[in-house]
């Protein structure tokens, strides 16, 4: 090829010879390798991979002469090979002429392997962003996901990271990780404003990029235990859903390269995504703890033996996903040291379902509670309960039993008050069923709310239940659309004489829920009161050492 | 003639003379249902100002749950407001136990009973049973 | 971590071997089955008393009484009323002996403990319809005399409550017990929620078979065959938190077939078509009582629930166990096993559309004819 043509190609162009002498170098070429020259030795003119490669070629005769009479000799192409020249990367690709000279073409594809590295670099990020936001979000537990994202920053971002939480109050929590390491929590006593950058990190305000700390001016609680020495230190923000979700540190050993402007990137992307799972995390704790809250007082109480009466409750409310429903019981027990007096026990069902039927069953438990003193006047009780529940915007209603138990001479004597409520039923010793005869009106609706009380004693072994009509018109069964109905109920109830309260209330709650075989119910709560078999003054009620007495 | 056309329960509305509101219920009057038949009778009441009857065809009524009785209870009380007398004609066996067991039926079906609000309402004179009664 | 903190009190030195723990066993299995609740109450805090340790009672004594009375309901020696009030004053006595125990410094406990000497916090809980909480009431109490901070939250438990409670406290592992196989839908459900969370699952109960060969397929991260083992389980190197991303169909990929489904959905139309043939087969049965034909539907309802957790879970051995099962109770009951056959034949009948369900059906009705059954005493019922 004309060497007047390479002077013009717009790449390096070098040729050699086969004795591996410089024969030619365009202007470009003399630019790019410095030591070459005509003349020059290949191997002193050009890097070694470049030098090795050009004596291999030259070592295989090609291009060689052909028969005579043919046509003029082609020159031949070769595989390119690949190496660095300086900082940057070539493909050389050799063209043999016909005089076993080889012309050199240096291709620089250095922004072409970058775009590569880059492009697989994004894609491993991609990967672990989605990997890491499958693993955040998949916890709503707060501890649980700062802990995960103190380990993913870690283990992909930096040696160790410092997940620090908003500050409440004085001092810092935060939990550290370091790489490979299990996260830890741990709390100091110091603001955050020896750090630059992370009280603004912490406030969320104002809006702050990744910000460097001069590792020899950080406080010695930043770098966590055995970490060694600190190379670089990055502060990011955790943002969360427009207030901050705390500060992420990242840490790199001495040793390290520090962060480039491309991992800052991605360390914010990370923080971007880190920050929405802890604000949503933080966000479901404050609310489900507002909840539980507020709950506590309409969750069903557990329920103990008092002065020799046992008592037992269970609830199922009707959906699953929640705890609390229309059905409502108490028990408030005698005074402890008054001998003779009754306990009362309150079972009912307020019309409607969920949250909204529970609070209304808070505010007649909260009446009932109030209204204690009179319960030796059950008629009293709810007369007083329906004015206080009448309302002139809606007529939601409750019925419920009200019991007084008492312990008399080994047996228990009962009144017993049904204001609208199916009536109790008692389980006598050989069995038999009895429903007893009060029966009244609806309290929270009508004017007034009356109601017969009926008195009945129960001797050792015999029970009284009380039960919403969620137990006897659960739907399902083997055909799958029968009401459980009266008739079960009873004749499941005669199987328990003889039984302690909370076997009495298991046996029912597993029957009628086994009958419903996870369909659809209503809320479902019985409550036994019975009469203990033996004349035990005193019983074990699990309220704590020392009860029982032997 | 009116039809309502949602899916767990059918009312018909019909006015059989001047003075008097018929509403048929076809279906389950309950959590999810009932709110649609006090608002049906507001709308009627509201619409025939002369009304002096409601008359409620339960013959055709599935289930009445507890929501299904305060509705009807809420019923009674707009009846009353209005001056209106209710009728539930045709009760099936289901919704006379749920009315006798909860008290209500002497008080949803009584003549004398709902005339005025509840609140304002004379008190009835009652029976009420000593404590100590046994039946 | 494994060393057991013992409860015996000083005064009483004396060694409480083997032969005193199975003698206390005996005793409390007499108190138990009077349901003599007090009598019960004095066996075992007597036994306490006089130098065992806590957690041998619970799993050697009220454990071993609990399996009786298991054995004594399956066994057909025991109404489903007794079990429960035998369960009853067993579970009273787990309570009794609790609030002995009640070391002070597990109850003032902060809600988030990070102090790594205890071994951790664990939700323990009995899928949804499951009744039988015993044995995880006692998994629950052993590992609170191990030092772990324990929430157990009963019998029964519906995955969103439990779900909700991992959130609220962030355990660092969930123990689920089930003991029948027709809750095992419920349990890969449970698993599968607790997983997706983050929390490792450590399941254990009759349901998931002698050796726990369900636990594996249900996507468990481990199982214990009982008590003690769960507890040395979690002693050892902790359960890691599983990886997220899994996806619960990948289990049972069979299940595509809807057949489980379907049998589920279905049951109530299958009952019945199954009550109409075999009133065909045997016309007595058309005189039978409303009592006796509930039970029949009943018993009938049962075979369906086990033929449903046999599709889901595509293993012939939770059926045809039950099956056998059945029909040794029938033969108790002096009811002919025999039924047990054209039962088969007319649920075939009915499902000859669902191929495995036909698999499980014949593979049972195989093994009902191949089984030597003691011939009952007296034959006119079906079923019953």
């Amino acid at each position: 090829m004309k060497r007047s043509a390479l002077r013009l190609a717009p790449y390096p162009v070098l040729v050699a010879d086969t004795h591996g002498v410089v024969r030619f170098l365009n202007d470009t070429a003399s630019a790019l390798l410095p030591h070459a020259r005509p003349g020059a030795d290949v191997t002193r003119a050009v890097p070694g991979w470049l030098a090795s490669a050009h004596q291999n070629l030259s070592a295989v005769p090609v291009g060689s002469p052909t028969g005579p009479g043919s046509a003029e000799p082609e020159p031949s192409v070769s595989p390119a090979v690949r190496g660095e020249i300086g900082e940057r990367s070539f493909e050389a690709h050799p063209t043999c002429e016909v005089t076993g000279e080889v012309v050199w073409w240096l291709v620089d594809d250095t922004d072409h392997l970058l775009a590569r590295e880059a492009l697989r670099m994004e894609r491993e990020r991609t990967a672990f962003l989605g990997d890491a936001s499958n693993a955040l979000l998949s916890s709503l537990n707060l501890a649980r996901c700062t802990a995960m994202t103190a380990r993913l920053a870690a283990g992909h971002l930096a040696d160790a990271a410092l997940v620090i939480e908003p500050p409440v109050g004085r001092g810092l929590v935060m939990v550290s990780c370091t790489r490979d390491g299990e996260p830890v929590r741990r709390q100091v006593g110091v603001g955050p404003d020896l750090v630059p950058g992370l009280p603004e990190a912490l406030q969320g305000f104002p809006p702050v990029p990744a910000r460097w700390i001069d590792p020899a001016a950080a406080p010695a609680w930043i770098v966590p235990e055995g970490f060694g020495t600190v190379g670089s230190i990055v502060v990011t923000p955790l943002p969360g859903h427009g207030v901050s979700a705390g500060a992420l540190v990242l840490l790199r050993g001495a040793g390290q390269a520090p962060f480039t402007e491309n991992e800052e990137v991605f360390a914010r992307l990370f923080a971007a995504r880190a920050g929405a799972a802890l604000s949503a995390a933080r966000l479901y704790e404050e609310q489900s703890s507002i909840t539980e809250t507020l709950m506590r007082e309409l969750l069903p109480p557990v329920l103990h033996d008092v002065s020799g009466v046992e008592f037992a409750g269970a609830y199922r409310p009707a959906a699953d996903s929640e705890r609390v429903g229309g059905d409502f019981y108490d028990v408030h027990p005698a005074p402890a040291d008054s001998e003779g007096q009754e306990s009362l026990v309150i079972l009912g069902d307020v019309c409607g379902k969920g949250l909204e039927a529970a609070v209304l069953t808070g505010k007649i438990r909260n009446t009932l509670h109030a209204l204690l003193p009179m319960a030796d006047d059950h008629q009293r009780v709810l007369s007083l309960l329906n004015g206080a529940l009448l309302n002139s915007h809606h007529t939601r209603f409750a019925t419920l039993v009200l019991a007084s138990a008492v312990r008399h001479a080994g047996s228990v004597r009962l009144r017993l008050t049904s204001a609208g409520h199916p009536a109790p039923l008692i389980v006598r010793g050989d069995g038999q069923v009895e429903e007893v005869g009060t029966h009244g009106t609806l309290v929270g609706a009508l004017p007034e709310a009356p109601a017969v009380t009926v008195e009945a004693t129960l001797a050792p072994g015999e029970s009284c239940v009380l039960f919403s009509d969620g137990i006897t018109e659960a739907r399902g069964g083997p055909l799958g659309d029968d009401q459980y109905g009266d008739d079960r109920l009873r004749s499941a109830l005669s199987e328990c004489a003889g039984m302690p309260a909370a076997a009495v209330v298991e046996h029912i709650q597993m029957l009628a829920s086994q009958w419903v075989r996870g369909g659809r119910h209503d809320d479902m709560a019985v409550v036994a009161i019975t009469a203990p078999r033996n004349n035990h003054l005193s019983a074990v009620g699990g309220r704590g050492p020392g009860r029982f007495t032997a | 003639m009116t039809t309502m056309p949602p899916a767990g329960l059918l009312l018909t509305v019909s006015l059989t003379d001047a003075h008097t509101v018929c509403v048929g219920i076809e279906g389950d009057l309950d959590y999810d249902s009932s709110q649609q038949l006090l608002d049906e009778t507001r709308e009627q009441l509201s619409r025939h100002p002369g009304t002096r009857q409601l008359r409620l065809d339960c013959s055709r009524l599935g289930t009445c749950d507890s929501m299904g009785l305060a509705t009807l209870l809420a019923v009674h009380r707009a009846t009353g407001a209005a001056g209106v007398r209710l009728h539930l004609d045709g009760r099936p066996a289901s919704l006379e136990r749920v009315l006798r067991l909860t008290g209500t039926l002497d008080h949803l079906t009584d003549p004398q009973a709902g005339a005025g609000s509840v609140l304002t309402e004379e008190p009835r004179p009652l029976v009420r049973p000593d404590r100590q009664d046994t039946p | 971590m494994s060393a057991t903190p013992t409860h015996s009190a000083p005064t009483h030195p004396t060694p409480f071997g083997e032969a005193e723990l199975r003698g206390t066993t005996e005793k409390l299995w007499e108190a138990v089955s009077r349901g003599d609740e007090y009598a019960a109450y004095g066996v075992v805090l007597g036994a306490q008393g006089a130098g065992a340790d806590d957690e041998s009672l619970l799993l050697d004594v009220i454990g071993t009484v609990q399996r009786k009375v298991g054995e004594e309901w399956a066994a057909n020696r025991m109404s489903v009323a007794t079990e429960h009030m035998a369960t009853a004053v067993n579970d009273r006595v787990i309570a009794a002996l609790a609030a002995r125990h009640a070391p002070a410094a597990a109850k003032d406990l902060p809600e988030h403990d990070t102090g790594q000497d205890r071994p951790g916090r664990i939700t323990v809980a009995c899928v949804d319809g499951e009744w039988h909480a015993l044995p995880a009431r006692l998994l629950a109490e052993v590992l609170r005399l191990r030092g772990w901070h324990v929430d157990y939250l009963g019998a029964q438990v519906p995955t969103p409550h439990l779900i909700g409670h991992v959130r609220r406290t962030g355990p660092d592992v969930v123990a689920l017990s089930s003991s029948l196989a027709t809750r095992l839908p419920a349990a890969h459900a449970a698993i599968t929620a607790c997983r997706s969370v983050g929390v490792p699952v450590l399941v254990g109960g009759a349901a998931f078979g002698d050796d726990g060969r369900y636990a594996g397929l249900l996507g468990a991260d481990a199982w214990a065959p009982d008590g003690r083992a769960a507890a040395e389980l979690l002693a050892g190197s902790p359960l890691k938190p599983p990886l997220t991303g899994h996806q619960s169909v990948d289990d049972l990929p069979h299940l595509v077939d809807q057949e489980y489904t379907m049998v589920r959905r279905d049951s109530g139309r299958l009952v019945k078509a199954a009550l109409a043939g075999l009133e065909d087969r045997f016309p007595a049965m058309r005189s039978y009582t409303g009592l006796q034909r509930q039970h029949t539907a009943e018993d009938l309802g049962h075979i369906l629930d086990f033929l449903a957790a046999a599709l889901y879970m595509d293993c012939e051995q939770i059926f045809t166990r039950f099956l056998i099962w059945t029909a040794g109770i029938l033969t108790v009951r002096g009811v002919p096993a025999a039924s047990l056959t054209p039962t088969l034949d007319v649920l075939g009948t009915e499902l000859k559309e669902f191929p495995r369900a036909g698999r499980l059906i014949n593979h049972a009705r195989e093994a009902l004819n191949d089984s030597t059954l003691p011939t009952p005493r007296s034959g006119s019922g079906v079923l019953r």
